[in-house]
């Protein structure tokens, strides 16, 4: 029962000519990034929420073929990293988040101060349902939790910027502008 | 009364505080500097144990207590986690410690890693806090730069790295032990205890898991003293010997209808009336207070005649709430329907339970199916009773559940219904005038909107 | 020796055990219910089914002092003192909100659902559940998901345990089953593309306490309640892994793994789990035949006729035939047991006293594979070849082994050839039969056609597995004894019973009457004397120093 015999990893043989045809989605630079980290971890599994986010930021997604790859990488079966991955709530995988990811707080003290109104009213203005994403790509509506900005409620996160003491109008006019991908 | 000058927010609103010759400047890393060159690690924990400081993340557990947990002479390595993943409605003190002076929570925890011997130190930073991401690797980079991190620190034989481990926007990864799932790359369902973090952690190894506000009270402590931290706040009670009192300054998070939503330094135990009247500027719109969260949205409500009890770790309990948690007080005006608070309230934790054991994930599923049915004017008098019921038995408390996100859900469910119960069944019987009496089950509607 | 007190009874457990409180609550006769616990798996206490009241009785005084809140019966090990308590108000009242909790989201699928009669959500239901529902009521049937080519998830019956996820990472180490989502919307699935397909995968259904997991090659083929089952050992491999025969009128409907500690623990394999499909094959040989001889048809070049004969006939002709003909060669199956190999060369010896015995053939396939939980799967697929060898030993036989036989029968050292198999497939080929072609007589004894059995002008039927009782040696010199668990078809005799009634034996077979004649003819048997455990004895235990 020795760790040779550990049969590890239900999947394909990265050598096998599907594998090899199949479009790889991590580039090399992604994948140096998470090889950066391992240093930092006694193992190679810890390397999951950080590779999940480095291929996240790059492509505004984790799509299946990605996770696959993440597995390969980190020497997890495709289900382990799934698996965290859903978990979170957070990863879009079947098509890109938009280019500005909106998450509007409905906690507690920006409900009391008109969060979910303006939730409901940026999505209507956009024409999307909450997680939805604008058909030219650009927005994605979102609610979350308590963003730890209760001090400017209603708020918003847009990206890495944290849209304070907001109106469906003055929010609306935020979420048109050009923004920095998010970190 | 003079109001307390702040120390843990003396950075907010200098030019630059957040750097290291701003933290210098201020007095910053001289207590480093002075405790690698003459203490000892034991030194630091008596220093910490002595100024009586209690856990600021929620649970108010004497912190040099706790790392007195760790086992002696353990070959190592043992890790320190610093718990950012701040995620408690109406709560945001961590995020101004990391915007604005990511440098006193730095030096917390280089003194905290070198009292317990921990190695490596990883800050699990929740996602949504990109800013306090930015600040804090600038600083961390300034601190080894400075030569406070890495290997042989200022000569000596202790090592430490801090690395930045950034959270994916899940409530239970604040959870100590759903914060070890987490960083150790698995769904963050927490751990069953024993064995407790001190023995097996992180990878398995001695953990101790600390709060923000924590390590910069560490900083504070080592710099001004466990006199004068022990000066603020509110002293142990002499006739309890199990009360380890509440010292120190706390920040307090004022946030809802108020007319100054804020984080306010004050000693621990201020009432929420002085902080709400002196700190936050009353209620808003000139109103009243119906309801107050006295330390985020897990500890419940207190009335607007309870408004006079002291917020440090004992008073809250007095009146029924849970305790003091974050300190992060949510006012809920006179025109607010305490319906809508509790629905919000169960949406939030059915949302963030992890899922992980029966009652947890189907008693918040089931509370917020219910009060989305007494929203849509479909309720009964006796869901009261069931809301209550499943209030009463799930959570660590009971011993029904795994973790303590189960009795946060509950006591805003428990405190909303028993202080405000006319309220509900008012709403109950107006909005569902010809089946409030039903006792059957009915139907179940089809949800629109929930999450 | 440490005492622990459940509800009242003092129970006294071994200095080196460590349990839990439901390994001891069981020993005074109470279960404690419980769905994600398993002895075989981690624990995770996440069920919350088995929450219990625990103390500690005080050594010196007596004073008796509980924890204030309940416990997990799973994750509490007992100790010198501990005090369990499992029937009180505040326990029936947790259960029963348990249950509640489970049931809320749970399909009324029991009339379509296999798992109806021994799912563990019905009985905990109607033992600690309450009589009414108080829930939203929405009466819907579970989805199906197909996760791979032994199991189907119906999605919406589990109730996360979550103990088939640690079974696929800790046992099978091959991790494809997952559960996604968080809360109440978690799920299990597996990821696309990866199914649930390693070789360990059935077990997952024995695990699913509810009947979220099905079985595809059970799936609606029989009520638990209409099955009988037998304590039988899978026939696939040396590792002899304890089973139950779960049958009905004489059909096997499916295997389940026994707990064995010495053997197999709490798993099967896939290979063994399915593997008695050839018990009903279709083309299963049925008759014993003969091929004529008549002076009428030698010579005459036309293909002798075969006559079939009954069975009380063949106990004579049979020998009558193997007489006459001269040397006799005779290959003992690994697939027989103890007691048929050992009167198979009774029988043999009697006709010829100098018959030539060796080791039937050893079907192999592929290399022992181990799995990280530390089951493993024998490349030898036969179950006693260990015992046959210990037979042979009597007889003076001892290692002799297939290729000699064959050697033996090609250089034209026999006459006659008694060629016992019983595989559930194809073993031999052509070319490999050609040794047997100029015999005077060659009785091969099978299940199925195949070239050997063409050349043979005595064609036997073998039995299966169940359908056969006596004893097996593993690849660990671990023997066990089993009973018969169903009857062969068409009347068919099983080996034992010929061999019996050929050694001139009256009434009927009976293997343990032969069992114990053995354990007391050889110290290489003497472990098989008396009543054999459930779970079986080391052959070699009385010669272990």
């Amino acid at each position: 029962m020795g760790a040779g015999n550990v049969r590890r990893r239900g999947g394909d043989n990265p050598d096998s000519p599907r594998m090899i045809a199949h479009r790889k989605v991590l580039t090399d630079e992604m994948v140096a990034k998470i090889e950066a980290l391992a240093p930092r971890y006694p193992n190679r599994r810890a390397l999951t929420l950080p590779a999940l986010h480095i291929v996240n930021a790059e492509l505004r997604h984790v799509p299946l073929e990605a996770v696959v790859e993440i597995a390969a990488v980190l020497g997890l079966a495709p289900a382990e990293v799934q698996d965290t991955l859903t978990f979170y709530q957070f990863f879009h995988q079947e098509k890109p988040h938009g280019k500005v990811r909106a998450f509007v707080c409905r906690s507690v003290s920006c409900a009391l101060r008109g969060g979910d109104h303006l939730l409901e009213q940026l999505c209507a203005k956009n024409g999307v349902e909450p997680y939805g994403t604008t058909a030219d790509g650009e927005l994605t509506i979102e609610p979350a939790e308590c963003l730890g900005a209760c001090d400017f409620a209603p708020c918003i996160l847009a990206n890495d910027d944290l849209l304070k003491n907001m109106t469906p109008e003055t929010a609306e006019a935020e979420l048109k502008k050009p923004r920095a991908r998010a970190t | 009364m003079t109001p307390f000058k702040p120390v843990l927010l003396e950075a907010v609103g200098v030019p630059d505080g957040h750097t290291i010759a701003s933290y210098k400047s201020r007095g910053g890393y001289a207590p480093l500097e002075a405790t690698l060159a003459g203490k000892q690690p034991g030194d630091v924990i008596e220093m910490v144990k002595s100024s009586g400081l209690r856990g600021r993340g929620g649970a108010g557990f004497p912190t040099g207590l706790k790392w007195t947990f760790l086992p002696k002479d353990h070959p190592g390595p043992i890790y320190l986690c610093i718990n950012a993943d701040e995620s408690e409605p109406g709560t945001f003190n961590n995020r101004i410690l990391m915007e604005d002076d990511p440098h006193q929570v730095i030096e917390g925890i280089i003194l905290s890693s070198f009292a317990t011997r921990a190695s490596t130190a990883y800050l699990y930073l929740r996602y949504e806090y990109p800013q306090s991401w930015h600040r804090l690797q600038g600083a961390i980079d300034e601190a080894y730069a400075a030569g406070y991190l890495g290997k042989n620190i200022r000569g000596t034989s202790f090592s430490l790295d801090i690395y930045l481990h950034r959270g994916a926007a899940a409530y239970i990864c604040g959870e100590e032990t759903g914060l070890i799932e987490s960083l150790e790359g698995k769904r963050a369902w927490p751990r069953i205890k024993p064995p407790f973090p001190a023995i097996e952690g992180l990878f398995r190894k001695p953990t101790v898991v600390n709060n923000i506000e924590t390590m910069a009270c560490v900083s504070q402590i080592a710099r001004r003293g466990v006199d004068w931290f022990k000066s603020i706040g509110v002293p142990a009670d002499p006739s309890n010997p199990r009360d380890p009192g509440s010292y120190g300054p706390k920040l307090y998070c004022l946030s809802g209808h108020v007319e100054k939503p804020g984080c306010y330094e004050a000693p621990l135990g201020i009432t929420a009336r002085e902080l709400i009247d002196r700190f936050g500027g009353g209620v808003w719109k000139g109103r009243k207070a119906k309801a107050v969260i006295p330390g985020g949205i897990s500890m419940g409500l207190m009335t607007e005649s309870e408004l006079d009890t002291p917020l440090d770790f004992a008073g809250p309990g007095k009146v029924g709430c849970l305790g003091l948690g974050t300190a992060a007080v949510v006012v809920i005006d006179d025109q607010t329907s305490i319906v809508d608070f509790l629905h919000n309230s169960a949406r939030f934790f059915a949302h963030e339970s992890c899922g992980q054991c029966t009652p947890c994930r189907e008693g918040t599923s089931w509370s917020l199916r219910i009060l989305e049915r007494i929203k849509a004017g479909k309720g009964r008098l006796k869901d009261l009773d069931i809301l209550l019921e499943i209030g009463n038995t799930m959570g660590m408390m009971p011993g029904s559940t795994i973790c303590g996100l189960a009795d946060g859900a509950a006591w805003p469910m428990k405190n909303a219904i028993k202080k405000f119960r006319g309220e509900f069944e008012d709403y109950i019987k107006r909005t569902n005038p010809s089946g409030w009496m039903v006792t059957d089950p009915v139907p179940a509607l089809q949800i629109v909107g929930a999450h | 020796m440490p005492v622990v007190i459940v509800d009242g009874q003092e129970i006294e457990i071994g200095a080196d055990e460590r349990l839990n409180c439901i390994e001891v609550a069981r020993r005074a006769g109470k279960e404690i219910p419980h769905y994600c616990w398993h002895p075989g798996l981690s624990v995770v206490a996440s069920c919350r089914m088995c929450l219990i009241e625990t103390g500690q009785r005080d050594a010196a005084t007596g004073k008796i002092t509980m924890v204030p809140k309940l416990v997990p019966g799973c994750q509490t090990p007992v100790k010198d003192g501990t005090v369990i308590v499992t029937e009180s108000e505040t326990v029936k009242e947790s259960r029963a909100r348990v249950e509640e909790a489970l049931l809320i989201d749970h399909p009324i699928d029991c009339p379509i659902c296999d798992k109806a009669g021994e799912c563990l959500l019905q009985d905990y239901h109607f033992q600690h559940g309450q009589p009414e529902r108080r829930a939203d009521l929405q009466p819907f049937h579970s989805r199906k998901r197909d996760v791979g080519p032994t199991v189907t998830l119906f999605v919406d019956r589990c109730i996360m345990c979550t103990r088939c996820v640690r079974f696929t990472r800790e046992i099978s180490g091959t991790a494809e089953l997952m559960v996604t989502s968080r809360g109440a919307k978690e799920e299990i699935d597996v990821f696309p593309g990866h199914p649930l397909a390693n070789k360990l995968s059935g077990n997952v259904v024995d695990l699913c306490p509810v009947g979220a997991l099905g079985d595809k090659d059970f799936l609606y083929q029989q009520r638990v309640w209409f099955l009988k089952r037998e304590a039988n050992v899978c026939g696939g491999c040396s590792a002899g892994c304890s089973i139950h025969t779960e049958h009905n009128q004489d059909a096997v409907y499916r295997l389940k793994p026994r707990e064995n500690p010495h053997v197999n623990t709490w798993w099967i394999c896939d290979e063994g789990r399915y593997g008695w499909h050839h018990l009903h094959d279709q083309s299963r040989i049925l008759d014993a035949a003969r091929k004529a001889t008549s002076p009428s048809h030698r010579g005459s070049g036309a293909t002798p006729a075969t006559e079939t004969v009954e069975w009380a006939d063949v106990v004579v002709k049979l020998r009558d035939d193997l007489k006459t003909a001269g040397r006799l060669a005779v290959a003992v199956s690994p697939m027989l047991t103890i007691e048929e190999a050992w009167m198979l060369c009774a029988v043999a010896r009697s006709i010829d006293p100098e018959a030539f015995l060796a080791l039937g053939f050893v079907p192999t396939k592929g290399e022992d594979e181990t799995f990280p939980g530390g089951f493993t799967i024998r490349a030898e697929k036969c179950p006693n070849r260990k015992g046959v060898e210990e037979v042979l030993a009597l007889y003076g036989a001892a290692g002799r082994s297939w290729n000699e036989l064959v050697s033996h029968v090609a250089a034209g050292k026999a006459d006659a050839a008694w060629i016992t198999a019983g595989y559930p497939g194809p073993w031999i080929d052509t070319a490999a039969a050609e040794a047997f072609a100029n015999l005077k007589q060659l009785v091969v004894q099978d299940l199925f056609d195949s070239p050997l059995m063409r050349l043979a002008s005595w064609r036997l039927p073998a039995t299966g597995f169940a359908e056969r009782a006596g004893t097996w040696v593993n690849v660990a010199h671990h023997a066990q004894s089993f009973r018969q668990a169903i009857r062969p078809p068409a009347g068919v005799w099983p080996e034992g019973r010929l061999f019996w009634n050929m050694l001139g034996r009256r009434g009927l077979y009976d293997a343990t009457a032969v069992r114990q004649q053995i354990a007391a003819s050889s110290p290489a048997f003497t472990a098989l004397a008396g009543e054999m455990p459930a779970t079986g004895v080391d052959l070699r235990i009385h010669q272990l120093a």
